[in-house]
């Protein structure tokens, strides 16, 4: 059986629009580990996310790892492809040609500047999902709200199963001609 | 008793280790857990680069090479709101710094007019070396006459509309020309810290360099203004501190004692809560309520106040403010302003210790409040003895646990009383410099901040300076961490270089100077200015450092500050949040050199940050040929 494949959820009704899920991506991703290093270091603060705002209500916006990733059916190179469980990029065998960005119907990929194997290239950014990072996605970890939370699909569905299954037992319980023969 | 990594990752004192646990045993929270709770902490607060001057914001600029806003609504950059912000800062400390200076003149005029409740000159040689440095004539007046003059004369200080103001006279004259050049010679103690507020205001000052100057103007109102104004006039009424014995830690609570801890800053309350603990009739209650007596001991600034000039033994900086409450001895924490965790109003209620706030200006939940005003000082100094003492029937013996540790000490080194230990001139000290004896000075002030190890940074930065033959002058949250270390005792010599060690024991002093409160600071800008000025050399020439480990306040971001201006080279603890403009930090820790002689730098590592310092003063020594 496949590894499931997670993503990063956000609750809308929590998120303030702070932005500390982008800065803790951005320093998640340095060397350095944190702001002030990184800045220290003069290493380039990159996030992987965007918090936006919609009719009033903010929130942050990321990669949902799709299993059938248009970015990756459009990379000419071979640098955007599917691991078991996210969608990645190989920054080194990026060239910045964009059909990533495109294509991707979140937004969720952005070209920029980066140092790859000591050289100064334009290479495409994403979410992904922090899975060197013991803790787990920065993002999540650094949310003041716990607005952010790294979701796997089937517990999700297991969870909406077994509250839909429970509340139909329920009203088996006091409707009993859902159960009688007719 | 082992601890576990947690609670030995948050301090090097073994009484902290030992309260700590005793707080995760009764599920009490300290200033360590809500640190904790906070992280990530937010790091565009860390850059400095939000903005909430005004309600079209709150704005951010994005510390993101190629996106995200790169100006406010306003149109402000990074370095424009970095800059604002940190003189924001500034006026802060400097307010807070000059009130309490306002609130010692106030005590003095008081006293003068003979309205004090129970005040009286004790330094009678100070207020007339102060009447004649402010030109008040002496001859044929009585003091409460001399008195009077001068505390007016230092009240028109603070609303002083045109500069100068006095005590910026006492630094090397280069410094002020220079300070006059830059255009940044405080005209009024007010004035400079009330021009931030309007000049950060929503479009007025724009230029990052042009606010930080503002600063360096308001941090020099401070240092050589309101600071100083305090620590003079609290000389002149309780008398200017002189080698005195003590002790320091949490083990100088008594278990058989009703413990008073003074909490604060204000010497005003403390002193005469002192008087009031020593009233036969309140030790009569003492022993009525089965106490053996009275023990009154002081935390933070106040402590060092009252420990300076009466040897009241101190039971610990900062971070042990809740750590004292937790040992369940304490009667009551008497508070006034600054530095007081608002928390201490929830952990206090949970033991018999009663939170007394005193100040008009400062209120805290929890607390009983018996505010205190001078002109009936004794008699509210006695009730607030006396509630401390009523409550001692109802403390809990099997909820006490006080740690055994706590460490002699040898403090009281005003300036006055280092010139008198050096046999009354400076020359000893001149010549111990120049012959390298001595390689220079290190003035080491500041907080207690949970972003760095408790007393870590202070202990082994001081360590490691007289280690090298840097005679250290400190103050504040650093002398009381020193002190409790055991460095600030003539033995402690042994751990200094050979050449330091040779002095002090010709002299009899520890190698770690205690000058006092972190208004006290003032002292050590004093004890430059003398140095400079006997060897005819501005300050920022002087083999000479500042530094400040474990800060966090803004009144540290004023000293810092003025010890820049000063010319002092100063290596900051923590990261002040200046890193989101380049235009500022290049100014503070490069420009600012060919400014004001100084710069900033910053350096976690205490091994390291001392390191900067003796290379500093080991530069400044070959460019004077010694």
């Amino acid at each position: 059986m496949a590894v499931e494949s997670p993503f990063i959820l956000v609750n809308p009704e929590h998120c303030v629009g702070c932005h500390t899920c982008e800065l803790a991506c951005a320093t998640a991703h340095t060397k350095a580990g944190t702001v002030i290093g990184a800045i220290l270091a003069g290493e380039r603060l990159q996030p992987r996310n965007h918090v936006v705002q919609v009719d009033n209500v903010k929130m942050s916006t990321q990669c949902r790892q799709c299993e059938d990733a248009p970015c990756v059916r459009v990379c000419p190179t071979g640098a955007t492809y599917r691991t078991d469980t996210y969608t990645a990029v190989d920054q080194r065998l990026c060239i910045a040609c964009r059909l990533c960005v495109m294509v991707c119907p979140f937004g969720a990929i952005h070209v920029a500047t980066t140092e790859v194997a000591g050289r100064e290239k334009r290479a495409a950014f994403k979410c992904d999902l922090c899975v060197d990072r013991p803790d787990g996605p920065a993002c999540v970890e650094a949310c003041p709200t716990k607005a952010l939370s790294l979701r796997y699909p089937s517990e999700v569905v297991q969870q909406s199963t077994k509250a839909t299954s429970k509340q139909f037992l329920e009203a088996l319980e006091s409707q009993q001609q859902l159960t009688s023969n007719p | 008793m082992t601890y576990s990594e947690k609670i030995l990752s948050r301090s090097i004192d073994p009484t902290v280790h030992k309260m700590l646990a005793r707080a995760e045993e009764l599920g009490l929270e300290t200033a360590w857990d809500r640190y904790e709770a906070q992280l990530p902490q937010c790091g565009f607060g860390e850059l400095g680069v939000c903005c909430r001057n005004c309600n079209m914001g709150p704005c951010r600029i994005s510390p993101f090479e190629e996106e995200g806003p790169k100006a406010g609504v306003c149109g402000a950059t990074a370095d424009i709101i970095v800059a604002r912000n940190l003189i924001r800062m500034i006026a802060g400390g400097a307010a807070a710094h000059s009130d309490h200076g306002r609130d010692i003149a106030h005590t003095l005029l008081l006293t003068a007019e003979g309205k004090a409740g129970g005040y009286e000159i004790k330094d009678e040689a100070k207020l007339k070396a102060l009447a004649v440095e402010y030109g008040i004539e002496t001859d044929g007046h009585t003091k409460e006459e001399i008195a009077l003059e001068l505390a007016r004369a230092v009240y028109a200080e603070f609303g002083k509309q045109e500069g100068p103001i006095q005590f910026t006279s006492r630094a090397p004259e280069k410094r002020v020309a220079l300070w006059k050049k830059l255009g940044v010679d405080p005209r009024g103690i007010d004035r400079e810290i009330v021009e931030i507020m309007h000049r950060t205001h929503i479009g007025v000052d724009n230029d990052p360099v042009h606010l930080i100057l503002q600063g360096i103007r308001a941090s020099i109102s401070d240092g050589w203004g309101g600071s100083m104004v305090a620590t003079e006039l609290s000389d002149v009424l309780f008398g200017t501190p002189s080698p005195i014995r003590s002790q320091a830690n949490l083990g100088v609570l008594k278990a058989d004692e009703v413990n008073i801890v003074m909490h604060g800053h204000e010497p005003t309350l403390s002193e005469m809560l002192v008087t009031a603990t020593q009233d036969p009739e309140m030790v009569a209650l003492a022993e009525k309520y089965g106490a053996a007596g009275i023990n009154v001991v002081g935390m933070c600034c106040t402590g060092n106040e009252v420990l300076m000039r009466h040897g009241i033994p101190i039971a610990g900086n900062f971070l042990q403010q809740e750590l004292a409450v937790i040992t369940g001895a304490v009667e009551a924490v008497i508070v006034d302003v600054q530095c007081i965790m608002p928390s201490l109003g929830a952990l206090t209620g949970c033991f018999h210790t009663k939170l007394i706030s005193t100040s008009p200006k400062a209120k805290f939940p929890g607390a009983t409040h018996i505010e205190f005003h001078e002109e009936h000082a004794y008699d509210i100094a006695k009730e607030i003895v006396k509630t401390s003492v009523e409550n001692y029937r109802f403390r809990k013996p099997g909820q006490v646990q006080i740690p055994n540790e706590k460490t002699e000490c040898m403090v009281g080194f005003s300036v006055e009383a280092i010139v008198e230990a050096l046999g009354g001139t400076l020359d000893p000290l001149l010549d111990a410099i120049k012959s390298g004896a001595i390689k220079g000075l290190a003035g080491v002030v500041g907080c207690n901040n949970p972003k760095i190890q408790h007393d870590y940074g202070h202990v082994n930065l001081v360590k490691e300076l007289i280690k090298n033959d840097v005679l250290v002058v400190n103050g504040g949250c650093n002398a009381i961490a020193t002190a409790k270390a055991g460095l600030m005792l003539p033995e402690a010599a042994e751990q200094a270089g050979e050449g330091l060690k040779g002095v002090c024991k010709a002299l009899d002093i520890p190698p770690v100077l205690h000058m006092g409160s972190c208004v006290d600071n003032s002292r050590i800008l004093v004890a430059l200015a003398a140095v400079a000025k006997a060897l005819d050399i501005d300050i920022s020439d002087l083999p000479a450092a500042g530094a400040a480990p474990e800060w966090m306040s803004e009144k540290a971001v004023s000293i810092a500050t003025y010890f820049l201006s000063s010319g002092v080279f100063t290596v900051l603890g923590p990261m002040p949040p200046i890193l989101g403009s380049p235009v500022v930090t290049e100014l503070l820790t490069q420009g600012a050199k060919d400014i004001v002689g100084a710069v900033f730098a910053v350096e976690p590592d205490p091994f390291k940050a001392a390191q900067l310092m003796i290379n500093h003063i080991e530069e400044k020594r070959t460019a004077l040929g010694i």
